[in-house]
């Protein structure tokens, strides 16, 4: 079994299973919480890559099954997008 | 389950519990309740900005006994908390802001705040990816900063355990007690009563809920005010850009290298709504873009969107209510995260000794409100 500080659970913001585990064991089990707690999901992916396995962590930590922990809101842009697809005024 | 308290703390975010750090390191027994989770409210949704630039004197000296704390966090909490003194520049595009700024900074001057009125170019040199474009010049102060909320109020939160005082989450208040005149004991969701002669709404959009619960009327509104952050790139040093154009907005490149940024809606969404928008995704963009046209080729992460909670004169309401022992400190007015750690100590003080360290007549609860602070 890999050390627990070796096995990365969020890659965008480089969080260890360790540090995750560590922090609900610290009675942060809301992934909301653990989002604002840690900054997991808040890298470039949005949480799309690690999300599920945090709230499958939390719901393991705690004792219920996945579906009762809620997943984090989904913010937009659904993707990062550069800023210059926003401003219009057609092709340069 | 019925405990007894010196002081209970109805709301998790800075105000709360910077409040609750220096009561608790002053050696006052503390609860503090939170409805949903710490900073669920307006803190962890701020863009993170902390100015001294005011109009009037109390929150010029709170903003600068807050900027003093921020800077000696990392000593105070064993943690650091991402402050960087990395600037406030407001921008003035018209001869009608150059002399309001200039008025303003009069006033800080005489608090000895390091701002100065820079023209244009001068800009340019502090930003050189600044489009100056109709700029006149523009109100710069060196030591404004930014700090990471959620860390800071995980120091206040660390800092009030180690004092003795206990933190309860998903407690929701559904009713506070008085009983001839004075405050009791606030009842939870849970159906637990706790009991003691001090409580403090620092409930932050909610304020107004929570005081009805006294039967004391505090005139807060919260509104919508949207934000988005980008990704991170080389860190740039440019300070909170503050444009006060009426399609204006305020963003600062956070440590991260990440930009963060925010305008006040024209037409205001009153309520406690957090959605975002794609108007505000492409205005911001526009806007953005405008004063830094590099910004066009990084990418926006993330929007969302907190609440300001305002007041009629765009300051604070802080101290004690006309029920005893109710105590407030709310109506931040988007300003909680910078004002907060210097409130908290203020109201601390305010309530174990009876004196405010300044003059906080310009924030009493049940003032008359009148002119409205002119850097908001």
């Amino acid at each position: 079994m890999k050390d627990k500080k070796d096995i990365i659970i969020c890659r965008c913001q480089d969080i260890s299973l360790e540090e995750i585990e560590s922090a609900i064991d610290a009675g942060v089990t809301d992934p909301e919480e653990l989002k604002r707690f840690l900054h997991v999901g808040m890298g470039p992916c949005q949480g799309r890559t690690c999300g599920r396995l945090v709230s499958r962590l939390i719901a393991k930590k705690i004792g219920k099954s996945a579906s009762e922990v809620r997943q984090t809101q989904q913010r937009p842009p659904l993707t990062t997008i550069p800023i210059r697809e926003f401003l219009g005024g057609g092709d340069e | 389950m019925n405990k007894t308290y010196d002081v209970i703390i109805i709301g998790g975010g800075i105000i709360g519990t910077a409040t609750g750090y220096y009561l608790a390191k002053g050696g006052m027994k503390v609860l503090l309740l939170e409805k949903n989770f710490l900073t669920a409210g307006s803190t962890g949704r701020c863009i993170t900005g902390i100015r001294q630039q005011f109009s009037t004197p109390t929150s010029i000296q709170t903003a600068m006994e807050s900027v003093r704390f921020f800077s000696q966090m990392k000593e105070e909490f064993g943690m650091d908390v991402e402050w960087k003194n990395s600037g406030y520049l407001f921008l003035a595009h018209s001869e009608d802001l150059v002399e309001m700024f200039k008025k303003n900074i009069e006033i800080q001057k005489s608090f000895g705040l390091d701002v100065e009125f820079i023209q244009a170019d001068e800009c340019k040199k502090i930003v050189p990816l600044l489009d100056t474009d109709g700029l006149v010049g523009g109100a710069y102060c060196p030591s404004d900063g930014q700090a990471n909320p959620f860390l800071t109020v995980r120091g206040y939160v660390e800092g009030i355990r180690r004092y003795g005082g206990d933190i309860k989450i998903k407690a929701k208040v559904t009713a506070i007690d008085v009983n001839n005149g004075r405050v009791e004991s606030v009842r939870t969701a849970a159906g637990n009563t706790y009991t003691a002669p001090m409580i403090v709404n620092t409930a932050g959009p909610w304020a107004r809920e929570i005081g009805r619960l006294a039967s004391v009327d505090l005139p807060v509104e919260p509104d919508r005010h949207e934000a988005l952050i980008t990704e991170g790139v080389t860190y740039a040093g440019i300070p909170m850009l503050v444009d006060y154009r009426p399609d204006g907005g305020y963003f600062v490149q956070r440590v991260s290298g990440q930009f963060i940024g925010c305008f006040t809606p024209e037409a205001k969404v009153p309520g406690k709504s957090t959605d975002s928008t794609l108007e505000f995704l492409v205005e911001m963009s526009r806007r953005m873009c405008r004063l830094v046209p590099a910004l066009k080729n990084v990418a926006v992460l993330r929007q969302w969107a907190g609440s300001y909670s305002m007041t009629p004169d765009g300051s604070p309401i802080v101290g004690e209510t006309d029920v005893k022992g109710f105590y407030c400190s709310v109506g931040m007015c988007g300003h909680g995260f910078m004002l907060g750690p210097a409130l908290g100590k203020y109201l601390a003080q305010y309530m174990t000794e009876g004196v405010w360290p300044i003059d906080m007549d310009e924030f009493a609860f049940g003032r008359r409100f009148g002119e409205m602070e002119s850097m908001r």
